[in-house]
């Protein structure tokens, strides 16, 4: 994103806003599937000065994935209308001849981020509390109906048992594509596994599809917005609760760096009122990690084949060690 | 012998990047991806003259494995298991190609992993299980050897 263009967009797109200035605009590091830039919009108002701290997400030359910037945002919009935490979606930009790609403009919410497990440095106090809002908000995302919020577009499951069909086959499809031809006897046997046991929800929620730590402003009042909802979709509900929880975002017995597992699973009852199924939870664990090494290769093959320049990306190859010890122990495969 | 050697030149090239580029960045972002572009030249000089032996101990054990694998193979791949001799007899078709080319490599990594899906799957019998499960063994202390086993947190 440049500085002329984005101010002259915000011009259009604010034709009340008089004295409208870009200010600060970098790219910062956050959200790796997408280009993020930060910067302050200031203006005035009916003779009185406003300013607003937004982000930009605009869609990469190639990386983590590939999913569609508008899906995004109105995920984004319904996740707001419904109260949810997270920033307000301001502005959708469909047509690549503005800026190249498509992109959207957000609030930009304050707080610090973790980049995997809840950091062990923090208070105690704040680790919990952060917990209690962490599953809080997830048993608020599942609540909701998402007909009432017009979210069908993500793909109604056709029966109970599609949801975990329909998952598996998108990643095994995109695991496919981005392999290079190469076989992962791990993965191989992880995506055959999971074809060939697919669970049966009790109920389709809207689905985070990347809820985790890492994924969530904090400061140390506590959680203040759930980011990065391109993998959104309808689903089960232990879909979620089996990525938080899955042992890749931080070793040892500490769920998502926040608590202990089995405390989180009896937390995550309690805030929803449901209990957990224990054959489901695990099918998602392992479609969590078979999942998460597809998008590593993904970012790998990008890199490899010149899609995208993140120097990043190579890193995640390393990634896959990890993912795959933990599904050959799953699987019984050692 | 010739100088800088490649791994002296990595490990230069690194200093590079650390002690003048990043200094000279006032992006945090560009800083962030000449970090990511230091470390890796750091594993790339740790680990580029290691490559060539990962592969072959990899290939001599696929070969191995798919050797012991047609050897159980009248005994214990019997009836409904005809796609496993099928995968067994192109793994070792592809193992006996010397030197074997990157094809002939996946070739037997296909066959190995048809396997691996078969053990998910509890299709094999015990004594065909025990010689995959440890041929994964071997496979994934190799990876983790040669890649890192990197901890996210």
């Amino acid at each position: 994103m440049d500085h002329p263009r984005l101010t002259e967009y915000l011009k259009r797109a604010m034709p009340h806003a008089e004295d409208l200035r870009v200010a600060g605009l970098k790219r910062i590091s956050g959200g790796s599937s997408r280009e993020t830039y930060a910067f302050e919009l200031e203006w005035n108002e009916s003779g009185q000065p406003h300013s607003r701290p937004l982000i930009g997400r605009r869609d990469p030359t190639g990386g983590l994935l590939k999913s569609d910037r508008e899906r995004e945002f109105r995920v984004l919009e319904a996740m707001y209308r419904a109260g949810l935490r997270v920033p307000e979606p301001l502005y959708l930009e469909l047509d690549s001849s503005v800026m190249d790609r498509p992109f959207f403009i957000m609030h930009r919410a304050g707080g610090r981020t973790s980049g995997g497990a809840f950091p062990e440095a923090e208070p105690a106090a704040l680790r919990e509390k952060i917990a209690n809002q962490f599953l809080e908000e997830l048993a608020s995302l599942q609540s909701l109906d998402y007909r009432a919020l017009k979210l069908e577009f993500l793909g109604e499951p056709k029966d109970p048992a599609d949801s975990a069909r329909a998952q598996t086959a998108h990643w095994r499809e995109i695991y496919d594509r981005d392999r290079m031809g190469e076989h992962y006897p791990i993965l191989d046997a992880a995506f055959a596994w999971l074809a060939a046991n697919p669970v049966v929800t009790d109920r389709v929620v809207v689905v985070h599809g990347d809820y985790r730590s890492g994924n969530y402003l904090y400061d140390d009042n506590g959680m203040l917005a759930m980011l990065d909802w391109e993998m959104t979709h309808l689903g089960d509900p232990m879909e979620d609760l089996a990525w938080a929880s899955m042992m890749f975002w931080g070793r040892g017995e500490f769920a998502a760096g926040l608590m202990e597992r089995e405390a989180f699973y009896r937390l995550y009852e309690e805030k929803t009122g449901r209990s957990i199924d224990r054959a489901r939870l695990f099918f998602y664990q392992v479609l969590g990690n078979a999942k998460m090494a597809t998008i590593c290769l993904t970012g790998v093959c990008d890199f490899t084949q010149g899609r995208t320049a993140d120097a990043q990306m190579p890193f995640l190859e390393q990634l896959l060690a990890p993912l795959c010890d933990d599904l050959a122990l799953q699987l019984r495969l050692i | 012998m010739l100088r800088p050697t490649i791994r002296e030149l990595l490990t230069s090239l690194q200093g590079t990047v650390g002690g003048i580029l990043i200094p000279e960045l006032t992006s945090p972002y560009a800083q962030g991806q000449a970090a990511y572009v230091a470390a890796m030249l750091a594993r790339a000089a740790a680990v580029y003259d290691r490559e060539d032996d990962y592969n072959a101990a990899e290939l001599k054990d696929l070969r191995a494995t798919l050797a012991a694998l047609a050897r159980l193979a009248p005994k214990h791949l019997g009836r409904g298991l005809g796609d496993l001799k099928k995968a067994v007899a192109r793994g070792l078709k592809a193992a006996k190609l010397n030197p074997p080319d990157h094809s002939d490599h996946r070739a037997m990594e296909a066959a190995i992993s048809e396997f691996a899906a078969a053990l998910a799957l509890g299709r094999l019998d015990d004594a065909v299980a025990r010689l995959m499960r440890a041929y994964l063994k071997r496979h994934l202390d190799r990876t983790r050897e040669f890649l890192g086993n990197i901890v996210m947190g």
